[in-house]
């Protein structure tokens, strides 16, 4: 597989948990790449899990949730 | 051939020899080093593609940069067992440097002239360039030793097989060694290719023409395969009156006397007619102006858009001084008492509707006939097939060209294989030295599969 | 025509192309000759006591049939005694008093001795020093040359004992046989320099020969290391000279070298803070005459840019130049192939499937004709493919639109904290 279709998928997934309204509250990276965790607040909670962990392989991915997490951080400022 | 690197265009009419001796020098270490670093090392490369023999020429080209002459001597020759006559009678203008990727942005690589100085440091250096393989207990026995029956003979030795070459001639080489003429190809670089395949175990039995001195049947019933590389025969008969005289030569006899000294004094000064425009025609024409001709025409019965002659090759005799006739056609010759010729009487032609051959066909012009005074009058009008041989050996084929089914490269005789010029025609290939050396090539595979490959797979079963 | 004029840290010349302190230096006959060439000023070969040299002190590096991309040495400073430089350098000055004529000093590291040497050679009238704390061989086993230039102590020190002495301007020229030479930059700015010069050589050893397994060059059988210098070192020397430049703390002018070979270099050199400009191995490689060039080159290219004057060069690029955290992460280009110009060599293909990312495509049209393309998506703008491309113009890097920069000490910043909420 293209590493170009391997980010697609990691930003998909993303992408569909930032639709559902969770956003990046942390980030840990290590020699196996990033591991995001994504909450989202309990007033949109229904009754699935609130916190959720995703391993992030690709380059472009991890420079994805980057941009992502810059953006989000200007909008709360 | 790069006419612009030819420094001494100028013939001696007192040292007729200096007229023969290789026309395009060499490449100096230092043109060489500086050509190669100029190759891109493509990938893929077209050149490769473009040659028959499909030698790796980034890579021999790379070996000469970085001076590994032997391995790249050894690359050109693996893939082409006369790989040292091809870098000089090959119209690379046509295949190699054709294809150059540089012809689009500055000017291609001489590869032919790189390939003669790889092959020239293995010629210096008397390598011994490969080895036999293990014997295999099978044996070929090959009718030539030209460029088709050496290539076979070569990559059968190092298969394992006891090869045994029958050569009518004094010397093997074929074409290289008598048809080509020395300026383009001196003797000794296809003597060389010759003694690179005999240092391999093959036999050479020279002067022995298969059905004159051996009769066809042993050959036939003493190998376990045979391949017929015979080439071709004299130039046809012009079919005219008085052709019989003296002063009227075969081309190919013509030029096959120029190879080896002494070199013929009887044409200084003298007014040859050449006829034909083929490349056999010119090499007639440019040997006779190396031999002191005064004057030197080709008459040739069409034009110059219908000349098979390569492009190169026509300007290499325009250089020389060659005269061109379009649209003449010979059709009496005119001897003195002695029997001599004197004259040749032609007839002006007219381009009339395209023939079988898709070009257009010469019709005389009524009225026009004129005669010119000639001292030599040369034949170059194609050459004949060895049909006598083809049939002993009870072979189909069609006006003299053997059939062959070109996935096994075996004639109507299973145990007959055939490559190089007596295959040419009928869309059989190409009258090429380095397509001669391919078929051979293939030739010696299609045996190994057929003998050993094959027998494997069904003992294996 | 545009003002080449230099004053470099008050050294004036009518342009800034020098003869760096090397063989062609040597004696007043070449330096004159030089300066008769066009050249604009000179650094004499270094003066200190008269050594003794080898037989056999040179070497080139060759590739691909182009000869010297690169240049060995193990020549020493001056063997001729001071006096008789001492007397050229005033003979020159006296003929060309408009062109920049600059001593190279080493001597040991002792106040007196730098005292000493000084005042003797600023006694004919040069125009300014370089205190040689550079040369890599020879002298540096004497603790001379890169072996006092290697301790930024030494360097401090010698600087400020030759500033002592001396009434004209003092260049101290810096050894690249260090980790960092924005720390002996310093210590020469410390020790009162008035402006650097970079690079000096770098250790080598040219090459071995596969036949008698002696180094190249060798002396009698046996070699030792040189300094390395030519075309082959410059992307070294202009990252030593940007480095300097951008650093606040090294603020006196840059003589660059260093591997120029041609206004190109020059120019280059100069975007990047230099403010005079030595050379020596390609004038030893062609002659003087090749300054004519650089002279013209320099001029027709300032013209070109509307630039009136050298000056107007002299560090524009350094502030381009930074550290890898601020580059930004966001920024894209692609390679794209040019299909008309193409010669289907297919060497970035391959250069691309071999050792890149593989996403270089030879495929065949309709009309049954090969070509190249890019999948861009795959494709991180390496420039691998337009590097190996050999026609200009076939494969082109094209900039794709591609958000708001992100370098990567922000985006560090940034991932600490996901969610800051203050």
């Amino acid at each position: 597989m293209s590493s170009y279709a391997e980010f697609l998928e990691e930003k998909k997934k993303i992408d569909e948990l930032y639709e559902k309204g969770y956003t990046i509250t942390a980030v840990r990276e290590d020699l196996s790449g990033a591991y995001l965790t994504f909450e989202r607040s309990k007033l949109d909670l229904n009754d699935i899990e609130e916190k959720i962990e995703l391993h992030i392989l690709t380059a472009d991915t991890r420079k994805y949730f980057s941009n992502l997490i810059i953006a989000q951080q200007k909008e709360l400022i | 051939m790069h006419l612009n690197r030819v420094k001494d265009k100028k013939i001696s009419l007192k040292d007729l020899r200096k007229n023969f001796s290789e026309f395009e020098p060499a490449l100096t270490p230092k043109e060489a080093v500086e050509e190669s670093n100029r190759c891109l090392y493509c990938y893929d490369a077209p050149c490769i593609k473009a040659c028959p023999t499909g030698i790796n020429i980034p890579s021999f080209i790379k070996k000469i940069a970085s001076g590994n002459l032997k391995g790249s001597a050894k690359v050109i020759m693996e893939a082409n067992p006369v790989g040292a006559s091809c870098a000089r009678v090959c119209p690379t203008e046509e295949l190699c440097e054709g294809a150059c990727v540089l012809n689009n942005a500055s000017l291609p690589i001489m590869i032919g002239n790189l390939q003669r100085h790889a092959t020239n440091w293995a010629i210096q250096n008397s390598e011994q360039l490969f080895q036999a393989g293990e014997a295999n207990g099978k044996s070929v026995g090959i009718i030539g030793g030209g460029p088709a029956g050496l290539s076979a003979a070569r990559e059968l030795a190092r298969l394992g097989y006891e090869v045994t070459i029958f050569e009518a001639k004094e010397k093997a080489g074929g074409l290289d060694t008598h048809g080509i003429v020395s300026f383009r190809l001196p003797q000794e670089i296809s003597l060389w290719e010759v003694e690179q395949v005999e240092k391999l175990g093959v036999k050479i039995h020279t002067n022995t023409k298969v059905g004159r001195d051996i009769p066809v049947e042993e050959v036939m019933n003493n190998f376990d395969a045979v391949v017929l590389a015979a080439g071709m025969s004299k130039v046809p008969m012009l079919g005219i009156e008085g052709e019989e005289a003296e002063g009227v030569f075969d081309a190919i006899d013509f030029v096959e006397n120029t190879k080896t000294p002494p070199l013929d004094q009887q044409f200084i000064g003298k007014k040859i007619v050449v006829i034909g425009a083929g490349n056999t025609a010119i090499d007639a024409a440019t040997c006779s102006v190396r031999l002191g001709a005064g004057d030197v025409k080709m008459i040739y019965r069409r034009t110059e858009s219908e000349m098979t002659a390569y492009e190169f090759e026509y300007e290499f005799a325009k250089q020389d001084g060659v005269e061109f006739r379009w649209l003449t056609q010979p059709i009496k010759i005119i001897k003195d008492k002695a029997g001599h010729v004197k004259a040749l009487e032609c007839v002006r032609m007219e381009l009339g509707e395209p023939d079988d051959s898709g070009r257009r066909r010469p019709t005389p012009v009524a009225g026009s006939e004129f005669s010119m005074e000639v001292d030599a009058v040369i034949k170059a009008i194609g050459q004949t097939r060895y049909v006598n041989l083809i049939e002993e050996l009870g072979l189909e084929h069609n006006r003299g060209v053997v059939k062959i089914d070109m996935n096994t490269h075996q004639t109507s005789n299973p145990k007959v294989y055939a490559a190089g010029d007596v295959i040419f025609g009928d869309g059989q290939g190409d009258a090429m030295v380095v397509t001669a050396a391919q078929q051979g090539k293939l030739t010696a595979y299609a045996i190994h599969k057929q003998l050993i490959t094959d027998e494997a797979t069904l003992e294996s079963v | 025509m545009a003002d080449l004029r230099v004053n470099f840290a008050g050294i004036k010349a009518p342009n800034p192309f020098w003869l760096a302190s090397a063989p062609p230096t040597n004696s007043g006959y070449q330096v004159q000759r030089a300066f008769e060439a066009g050249w604009g000023g000179a650094v004499w070969k270094t003066l200190g006591e008269p050594i003794l040299n080898v037989s056999s002190r040179f070497a080139g590096t060759h590739f691909n049939g182009q000869r010297v991309v690169g240049f060995n040495n193990i020549e020493l400073i001056t063997d001729r005694p001071l006096e008789v430089n001492l007397q050229e350098i005033y003979e020159t000055k006296k003929k060309f008093p408009n062109h920049a004529v600059i001593a190279s000093l080493m001597v040991e590291p002792k106040q007196e001795k730098w005292h000493e040497i000084v005042k003797k050679v600023q006694d004919v009238g040069v125009d300014g020093f370089e205190l040689n704390f550079g040369c890599p061989h020879g002298m540096a086993e004497r603790g001379m040359g890169s072996a006092s230039g290697q301790v930024p102590e030494l360097v401090e020190k010698q600087t400020y004992w030759a500033k002592e002495a001396a009434k004209v301007p003092v260049i101290v020229k810096l050894t690249p046989n260090i980790t960092d030479i924005t720390a002996t930059a310093y210590a020469a700015v410390q020790g009162g320099a008035d402006a650097v010069s970079m690079i000096n050589t770098i250790n080598s050893l040219a090459g071995v020969d596969i036949d008698t397994w002696k180094t190249i060059p060798n002396v009698a059988g046996k070699g030792a290391h040189g300094g390395y210098c030519g075309p082959a070192v410059k992307p070294i020397a202009l990252n030593m000279v940007a480095e300097c430049a951008r650093n606040p703390e090294i603020n006196v002018p840059i003589s660059g070298m260093g591997g120029v070979s041609t206004w190109k270099d020059a120019v280059e050199f100069m975007l990047m803070g230099a403010g005079s400009i030595q050379v020596c191995t390609a004038a030893m490689h062609h002659g003087f005459s090749i300054v004519e060039d650089m002279v013209d080159g320099l001029n027709n290219y300032l013209d070109d840019k509307g630039i009136e004057s050298v000056a107007g060069l002299i560090g524009q690029s350094v502030e381009k130049y930074s550290d890898w955290g601020h580059l930004d992460l966001n920024y894209k280009v692609v390679a794209r192939i040019n299909n008309d110009v193409c010669i289907n060599c297919n060497k970035c293909h391959i250069a691309c499937e071999d050792t890149s990312h593989q996403c270089i495509d030879m495929l065949t049209s309709e009309n049954g004709n090969a070509y190249l393309e890019v999948r861009e998506e795959d494709c991180v703008g390496c420039n691998l493919c337009s590097i190996v491309c050999p026609v200009d113009g076939a494969i082109s890097m094209v900039e794709i639109p591609n958000g708001e920069p992100m370098t990567w000490n922000q985006r560090q910043e940034a991932i600490k904290l996901p969610i800051c909420n203050s």
